[in-house]
């Protein structure tokens, strides 16, 4: 795959995070946090998100990770780095981009260095990271 | 008010490891994890590498409740996370025997002008056949008196 420094990747977008996939998640996850699956838990928090559950955080990940494998291919992610400096929320509408940010030759093999993130039209950059994806 | 845990029963996290163990992503388990991140099935029996949040995690013997309570968090409420390290050195795959290993890297105490957390990272490896497949690190904040 030919790639550049600079180059853009084809965006992924979540039309609409669904409230009922946070919940088979939980189960998937194990995860008792009451935040992914309890609108009235996120209502009685300081933060003002109103009656919407939130993302977990591998969910709101997976969105750069389909991203990647749509650009690149299915078992090409090698590494990834994630923060949160937002949450994502039931309803919102969210588009995973990245850029490429260094084309390198590691032991034969060639790689892309990428920023990622997932975006939120009013809210902004809701995860930031990066991410080195197998060129083939 | 919440009683804050002495710094020293947090710092002396640091090192702890968990039982370790063996776990199988499931074709049922992938189909639906694969569901939830709005994706198809990836080819060739490959796993969704969102796997690689719980993987480790359920089969090094630990959970998520036992992290939040191995940290002391005031509730489930109170986490929040700084970030995720995901390593990838083989592709994961469903219906394949992994095993994990995994312990606390670090566990340290900070107070800045905003708030007081305990940030606490714990480290998991998935291997097969002696061979890494993947490495996962985890890093947590346990807010204090912020709810």
């Amino acid at each position: 795959m030919n790639c550049v420094e600079g180059q853009a990747i084809p965006e992924w977008v979540m039309p609409e995070v669904p409230a009922e996939r946070m919940r088979t998640m939980a189960a998937i996850l194990r995860d008792p946090n009451p935040l992914h699956w309890d609108r009235d838990a996120v209502a009685a928090l300081p933060l003002g998100l109103g009656r919407r559950t939130i993302n977990q955080g591998p969910l709101g990940l997976s969105y750069m990770v389909n991203m990647l494998h749509a650009w690149a291919g299915p078992d090409s992610i090698r590494r990834l780095v994630m923060r949160f400096p937002q949450v994502v929320l039931d309803g919102e509408h969210v588009v995973a981009r990245g850029t490429v940010t260094a084309v390198v030759e590691d032991q034969g093999e060639r790689y892309a260095d990428c920023d990622i993130w997932l975006e939120h039209a009013e809210r902004g950059v809701l995860l930031e990271g990066e991410a080195r994806v197998a060129l083939t | 008010m919440h009683k804050v845990p002495p710094e020293a029963e947090i710092r002396a996290l640091t090192g702890h490891q968990f039982p370790g163990g063996h776990y199988t992503i499931e074709h049922w388990e992938n189909v639906l994890l694969t569901g939830c991140t709005g994706a198809d099935l990836l080819p060739g029996g490959l796993a969704h590498p969102a796997a690689l949040f719980h993987l480790p995690i359920v089969g090094s013997g630990t959970s998520i409740a036992e992290m939040f309570a191995l940290g002391q968090a005031e509730s489930d409420l109170s986490i929040m996370i700084e970030s995720y390290e995901w390593e990838f050195f083989q592709p994961l795959q469903e219906e394949r025997e992994y095993g994990e290993e995994g312990y606390i890297a670090s566990a340290e105490r900070h107070d800045d002008s905003e708030r007081e957390y305990d940030r606490i990272q714990f480290a998991f490896d998935v291997s097969a056949q002696d061979r890494a497949v993947a490495r996962s690190t985890v890093t947590w904040h346990y807010t204090r008196n912020t709810l």
